[in-house]
């Protein structure tokens, strides 16, 4: 039992509904693994087992090997984590909760100080260091909570959706955050909605619905497996809108949608030979092609249709 | 960009830190929840009402044209005989809201993942909650006592046995407080329920107990009753008593020949402390942050 992250048949049962359902996942070392589903599909309740503000109705969680429902406070000496959007003390600055935080961890106060300059620095929120946090915003609050997740430099790194709430440039700073703790070797779980965050990040993801592991891997591999590219398409001419319904109708087309009489994208099941069979078949149509762009396979393409599958 | 100060080698990242024992994590929750009430400023406001008490009681008498009681025991039990009330609104202030605060305004979310027992936190809490209110019946009993050497020229004994019942009433209401504490799921019905049940709910079944000729000994407030009983010079014994409402009853003209025994009084509010401390520790353990 090597992996830092690792479940074994976690199941979690809220009043009959079976939140989470015989799961098993494994984060291997230093690497970063995304933890993708719908609402309700468990991800949540998972990383809340994880980090022992749940317990498990049956099956077990390790952090470092370490049963986290058995022996917690040894389990969790190497864990850093934000879960949900947890709220701080309002009289207390950054600089006091992470004193607070780091205290608890057995950090001594030197450390306490030099990982507090750091960790404010890399979520810049340097200058409010000493302003209580009741009056901080959601976006800063966030912050305050990556910052906290890795003051005591923890091996493993659980997010539950860490860019929640924060608005476009927040989002882009945390990214860049969560890519510098990739370099640094730390072993990341996070959940996320947003595939494309996940795919610019993580290493391997995770797929689950309704409590279970439906598809998991490397992107790389999930992505290939997907099968299905995303197309863009511009004609030359007016599409019509018999020509149009000509289109969505082809063979391997899904999810067919136009902006307007001359533009239209599209998702095509298949390889390049698929895509080269289209642009034939486009042309038979009538239609005169300017441009066909390949904008890659989405994971987005494989958790629709897992998630679907799944129902 | 953004970029890493420290650069560590994914083969060798470890953390350094272990987290301390639980004795000094009891500290820490210790001082950062003394801080809170520092903060939040529910100490200060308790201590403006401790004030406030002082200054009536030792103001109103010449301003009404009365003197002070000469005997030391007399004059303190004139103060004993506020401290329920203060200690009321104490267990309301500093444990109302100790436990279920954590789950209602999302606290936990920060401090519960990280590597401490959950018993550690109640102890923490519930030792920074005791020592607000010992803080507070120390300076109400202080200045009371000084006030009563002062006035009187005597010292009394008596009121120091009275500050340290009030002590253990205090224990005792803090730990109902945390009890309900941990139950609730808001903060203002925690607080609500902690309040009306020290001033209103105990009291009522007092008051039923004793009209139905039952002596109420296993109430907590009738028990509490031994902090002005006992300034009282002899020990006033059941059936002595010739009018009046018991320690916390309502005027209404009901009158009892009960008074509590300072002994059984004692292990009732011990066993009240105890028993709700551990349900509380119990109820707490257990409790998830599922919402």
């Amino acid at each position: 039992m090597n992996e830092p992250i690792r479940t074994e048949n976690l199941t979690k049962n809220f009043n009959g509904f079976r939140a989470v359902d015989g799961l098993n996942i494994e984060v291997k070392r230093n690497s970063f693994m995304g933890f993708l589903g719908p609402n309700g599909a468990g991800k949540t309740t998972t990383i809340k087992i994880l980090t022992g503000l749940l317990s498990p109705s049956s099956g077990s969680a390790y952090i470092n090997g370490i049963d986290v429902a058995e022996k917690p406070k040894v389990a969790l000496t190497n864990l850093g984590t934000i879960v949900e959007t947890p709220e701080f003390y309002p009289y207390l600055t950054p600089n006091e909760t992470l004193a607070y935080l780091g205290e608890l961890h057995g950090m001594t106060g030197e450390d306490i100080k030099r990982r507090t300059k750091d960790v404010l620095d890399l979520v810049k929120m340097s200058e409010w260091a000493d302003k209580r946090i009741g009056k901080f915003s959601k976006g800063m609050k966030q912050r305050v909570s990556v910052a906290q997740a890795i003051l005591h430099e923890p091996t493993v790194v659980i997010l539950d959706e860490p860019t929640s709430g924060l608005d476009p440039r927040g989002i882009f700073e945390v990214r860049e955050v969560l890519s510098g703790l990739k370099k640094e070797g730390y072993t990341i779980l996070m959940s996320s909605h947003m595939l494309n965050e996940v795919q610019e990040v993580c290493d391997e993801v995770a797929l689950i619905n309704r409590g279970q592991l439906l598809k998991r891997g490397p992107v790389e591999e999930l992505t290939r497996s997907a099968n299905v590219r995303r197309l863009d398409v511009k004609t030359f001419r007016e599409a019509t809108a018999a020509q149009l319904k000509q289109v969505s109708q082809l063979n391997g087309v899904t999810d067919f949608e136009s902006f307007g009489s001359r533009d239209f994208a599209l998702s095509l099941a298949g390889s390049d030979e698929a895509q080269a069979g289209l642009l034939e078949e486009l042309r038979g149509i009538g239609l005169r092609v300017v441009s066909f762009k390949d904008s890659g396979v989405s994971l987005e393409g494989l958790y629709m249709s897992l998630i679907k599958d799944s129902r | 960009m953004i970029h890493i100060n420290e650069t560590v080698s994914p083969a060798v990242r470890r953390s350094a830190y272990i987290a301390p024992s639980d004795a000094s994590q009891i500290g820490i929750v210790v001082k950062y929840d003394f801080l809170k009430y520092l903060r939040s400023k529910r100490l200060v406001g308790m201590l403006a009402i401790v004030s406030l008490v002082l200054l009536l009681i030792t103001a109103l008498p010449p301003l009404l044209g009365n003197s002070y009681a000469d005997d030391a025991n007399e004059f303190i039990g004139t103060y004993a005989s506020f401290t329920s009330i203060l200690i009321i609104i104490g267990a309301t202030l500093f444990a109302g809201d100790a436990i279920v605060s954590e789950f209602q305004n999302r606290t936990g979310y920060l401090l519960f993942p990280k590597p401490v027992k959950r018993w550690v936190l109640l102890a923490g809490k519930f030792l920074a909650s005791m020592g607000a209110m010992f803080l507070v019946l120390l300076l109400y009993y202080g200045v009371a006592l000084l006030l009563d050497l002062a006035i009187t020229g005597s010292f009394s004994v008596l009121g120091v046995e009275s500050l340290l019942l009030a002590m253990l009433y205090a224990v005792a209401a803090l730990s109902v407080g945390f009890l309900i504490s941990s139950i609730m799921k808001g903060i203002t019905g925690a607080q609500i329920l902690t309040f009306a049940l020290f001033l209103f709910i105990f009291t009522i079944l007092t008051g039923v107990l004793t009209m139905g000729g039952v002596e109420p000994w296993f109430v907590v407030t009738y028990s509490g009753g031994t902090i002005g009983y006992i300034t009282q010079d002899p020990y006033p014994t059941s059936g002595t008593a010739t009018g009046g409402a018991p320690e916390g009853m309502a005027p209404g003209g009901l009158t009892s020949s009960y008074f509590p025994d300072v002994g059984v009084a004692i292990a009732v509010m011990a066993a009240y402390a105890l028993i709700s401390l551990v349900l509380a520790y119990y109820i707490f353990s257990r409790r998830e942050m599922s919402a």
